[in-house]
């Protein structure tokens, strides 16, 4: 712990402990695990930017099909990002970050096609043709698409974050 | 409806905040924090609200930094204590937190299996770790409020010894009777000598202080249920409303974030697929199922008679099995006792076989029945979740089965003597003195035999099992020692130990101590059997229902382990007739209890679906009013301009009609 205490001043700390959901201890924790991931670069700066190839050696990451999307989605703030995934975060912040991760087009919309990549992302090397996913996704948007447009809305998708059981448990990483 | 609005223009500010640049953002973030802070209370809540918002950290910070420099009131007299205090307490909590968080039984452990497997297998885990604290705890009450005062007042025993018929003195001659002469290590295992004498049975406990356990262990047994009750009927509710989105759950709650282990993710997609393959191949099952023929129908519902009638030929046949054994052991063991003087080595050993024999019998067929069942029920053609939660309860009958019929054969040994002596603790040939310790003993010796059973299943044979599939490439080597971890199973041997618990409490009240231990060893067997033995299941285990699973056979068992002892206790009354008064109100009220929140629960599901069919088509209501809207609009927009066109058409009429008369007229002129 020592090492890492001496690259943030208690005001820092201060500043992580009241803007995340961590605790000091976790922040200087979450920051060891940062620093493993390129020690010589961290050590020199402890706000480095890692390329995202690094970033994706982080074991959680490396095996997430989504990997890449949330490297994106956090890549101005990565700072935040494990703070999101914490046990404490509530779901609506979760579901705020789910949203986008899982927008691929950026369209604040969840279409067709962006239903189509998360499935096949899902899926990985395991293929369904083309008339299983189209059915499959005409249920999802069944399902909850409330009001007909042929996509999901925040609205829509917070609204079934609400009721799924799993997501709260698998949305996550531990420390 | 108010909350649906509400998060539609959270989603639409942070739209905007989206689209808006950078340097804008904390501009349009801050627009009325002037007027709202007016002192240090608030800013700490805004601060604690800026968490929340997905921004990058600099920005945060300059946010908190801005609030913090902005001059604040400072809040006077009570309000200031009363902010400190709610301060302090918050810092109190996180560090409290923190400090629990590092002390966390077998944090590393739970992250590990979580990593191979996932968070539906990591449920496992917890429960079982639940299961240990809630044993723990039951054990320091017993301990604290039973054992503690037996002890304290152990001297004033002998005054009771009066009169000859009371329990009182049933223990005096007990103590006397029951002198340690075997070794030590068959009395440990036997629960019999030495052990016989300890606080772990009923029969150390004078009646004094047994009217007071009465009382206290119906406490303890209503202490776990009314828990288990209400968070198994929570889970079912949530369960049943997430069955509307079981898509949407599917596919965004599909991917467990924890997992980190490359074979683990393979393993993972490959089970979302097959998921995905399972939900089609159903819908298409369900349509056959509309359009089976009437002589199919029949052919399948005569199939499944015929299975049931199997199924529960084989559960007679085990209640049988055990009866008899059980009546064959005590036979044999009578005979020891009775011809026996001095007492050999081969001997003592054919007597330990004779006393484990029953509880043998019991765990033997425990493995080998739901074999049976799983080979059965495939003749069933239910749909493979149905089929899953048949065997398991068909599992579960065959063990709760048996352990009655264990008891029954017990009780009616007991009553059948007592009638003949009339007296209850008069020793008549091998009747054991204090049944209730001998039911104890029994119970002991089970759980003991399960334990082994346990130890010796993970770590000898499914242990040779896994090193034959790792290293020797075979099919046959292959189909027979691949394992994957089957969660029902292994959650079903948990909740037999702790119903086994239940079970023996009464009359061992000390057994909850034994327990905590053998989960503790559990945990550790289990970890050993998930990561090394097993390779990842390609079947989903979710978090939640798996867990609401638990809940509910913990909740059946619990039930089957009550009704024997509620029965006893009010039949076969040992002196007291507290307890048998006691024991039914608080039974029946349990019951009713339970019956209530069924039907809330059955109520809300309900209220669930009206209230979905309402939102699409309020849905519907909208969209249609905008369709109607923007109709409207475009016919008055075409009105206006065919209106338009229509003044200036007469416009030109009227110029050209004036010109026209114009020119007519000059020409006239």
């Amino acid at each position: 712990m020592g090492q890492g205490k001496s690259q943030f001043s208690e005001d820092e700390l201060q500043d992580y402990q009241d803007l995340t959901y961590f605790t000091k201890k976790e922040v200087l924790y979450a920051h060891q695990k940062f620093k493993a991931l390129a020690p010589e670069k961290v050590g020199h700066n402890k706000n480095a930017k890692l390329p995202m190839s690094k970033l994706l050696q982080y074991p959680e990451l490396s095996v997430n099909p989504f990997g890449e999307r949330i490297c994106k989605i956090f890549s101005s703030s990565q700072d935040d990002m494990m703070s999101v995934f914490s046990q404490m975060a509530p779901k609506s912040v979760k579901a705020e970050h789910a949203f986008r991760i899982f927008d691929f087009d950026g369209d604040d919309m969840l279409g067709a096609s962006d239903l189509k990549q998360v499935i096949s992302k899902l899926t990985g090397e395991n293929k369904l043709t083309e008339s299983e996913m189209n059915w499959l996704i005409q249920n999802i948007l069944e399902e909850a698409d409330l009001d007909d447009d042929g996509a999901l809305s925040f609205a829509e998708f917070e609204h079934i974050i609400d009721r799924s059981s799993d997501f709260l448990s698998t949305f996550r990483i531990r420390l | 409806m108010r909350r649906y609005t509400a998060s539609r223009s959270r989603r639409e500010s942070t739209v905007h905040r989206r689209t808006s640049t950078a340097g804008d953002v904390q501009v349009s973030m801050l627009p009325d924090l002037s007027e709202m802070r007016t002192n240090e209370e608030t800013a700490w809540e805004e601060i604690m609200q800026i968490k929340a918002m997905p921004i990058p950290m600099s920005q945060k910070k300059e946010m908190k930094a801005k609030i913090l420099n902005e001059p604040n009131l400072r809040l006077q007299g009570y309000e200031q204590f009363k902010w400190r205090r709610r301060k302090m307490w918050g810092q109190f909590e996180s560090r409290l937190r923190e400090s629990l968080h590092k002390v966390e039984l077998w944090k590393g452990a739970l992250k590990h299996i979580e990593g191979y497997y996932g968070t539906g297998v990591v449920t496992f885990f917890l429960f079982l770790k639940w299961l240990f604290v809630l044993n723990l705890v039951m054990f320091l009450f017993i301990f604290l409020f039973i054992t503690l005062p037996t002890i304290l007042l152990d001297l004033d025993k002998n005054t009771y010894c009066s009169e000859s018929n009371s329990t009182s003195c049933c223990f005096e001659k007990y103590f006397n009777e029951t002198l340690p002469q075997n070794n030590i290590v068959l009395d440990l295992v036997q629960g019999t000598g030495i052990l016989e004498r300890t606080v772990l049975f009923y029969g150390f406990y004078s009646s004094e202080v047994l009217s007071y356990m009465a009382a206290d262990v119906t406490m303890y047994y209503n202490l776990p249920l009314a828990y288990i009750s209400a968070k198994g009927f929570k889970e079912r509710l949530v369960e049943g409303e997430g069955q509307f989105y079981q898509y949407c759950n599917l596919i965004f709650g599909g991917w467990d974030f924890c997992i980190q282990e490359e074979k683990a993710a393979n393993m993972k997609h490959k089970a979302i697929y097959s998921e995905i393959k399972a939900i089609l191949e159903t819908e298409k099952l369900e349509e056959e199922r509309q359009s089976r023929t009437r002589n199919e129908w029949y052919k399948i519902v005569f199939s499944r008679v015929v299975v049931n009638i199997i199924v529960v030929a084989i559960l007679g046949a085990c209640a049988c099995g055990i009866y008899f054994v059980f009546n064959y052991s005590t036979a044999q063991l009578e005979t020891f006792q009775t011809n026996s003087t001095e007492i050999t080595t081969s001997e003592s050993f054919q007597q330990l076989l004779y006393e484990f024999l029953p509880s043998m019998t019991i765990v033997g067929l425990n493995i080998v029945v739901p074999f049976l069942f799983k080979y059965l029920i495939a003749f069933e053609k239910y749909s493979p979740i149905i089929e899953i939660r048949f065997t398991l309860i068909r599992t579960v009958f065959l063990r709760l089965a048996s352990l009655i019929v264990l008891y029954a054969s017990l009780l009616s040994k007991l009553s059948c003597d007592i009638e003949n002596d009339n007296l209850s603790c008069i020793k008549c040939d091998s009747v054991p003195t204090c049944w209730e310790t001998f039911v104890g003993q029994q119970i002991f010796k089970l759980l003991l035999t399960d334990f082994g059973t346990h130890i010796v299943i993970t770590f000898v044979i499914n242990f040779i099992r896994s090193l034959l599939a790792k290293h020797i490439d075979n099919k046959f080597i292959k189909f027979i020692g691949d394992q994957t971890f089957d969660l029902p199973k292994h959650a079903l041997d948990i909740v037999y130990t702790q119903t086994l618990c239940w079970f023996g409490m009464f009359y061992a009240p000390l057994l909850s101590l034994m327990a905590t231990i053998i989960f503790l060893l559990l945990f550790y067997i289990k970890k050993f059997a998930c990561l090394v033995n097993c390779t990842p299941s390609p079947i989903i285990y979710r978090a939640s229902r798996s867990n609401s699973m638990f809940m509910v056979v913990l909740l059946v068992s619990y039930v089957f382990a009550i009704l024997p002892i509620a029965y006893s206790v009010s039949e076969l009354t040992p002196v007291e007739v507290i307890t048998a008064g006691f024991a039914i109100p608080v039974f029946i009220v349990l019951l009713l209890l339970l019956y209530y929140y069924s039907a809330v629960n059955s109520a809300n599901r309900h209220m669930v679906v009206v209230l979905k069919n309402q939102l699409v088509l309020e849905g519907h209501d909208k969209q249609f009013l905008l369709d109607r809207l923007s109709l409207f609009i475009k016919q008055e927009n075409q009105k206006r301009l065919r209106a338009e066109q229509l003044r200036e058409g007469i416009e030109i009429l009227n110029l050209v009609s004036k010109s026209t008369s114009y020119i007519c007229g000059s020409s006239d002129f």
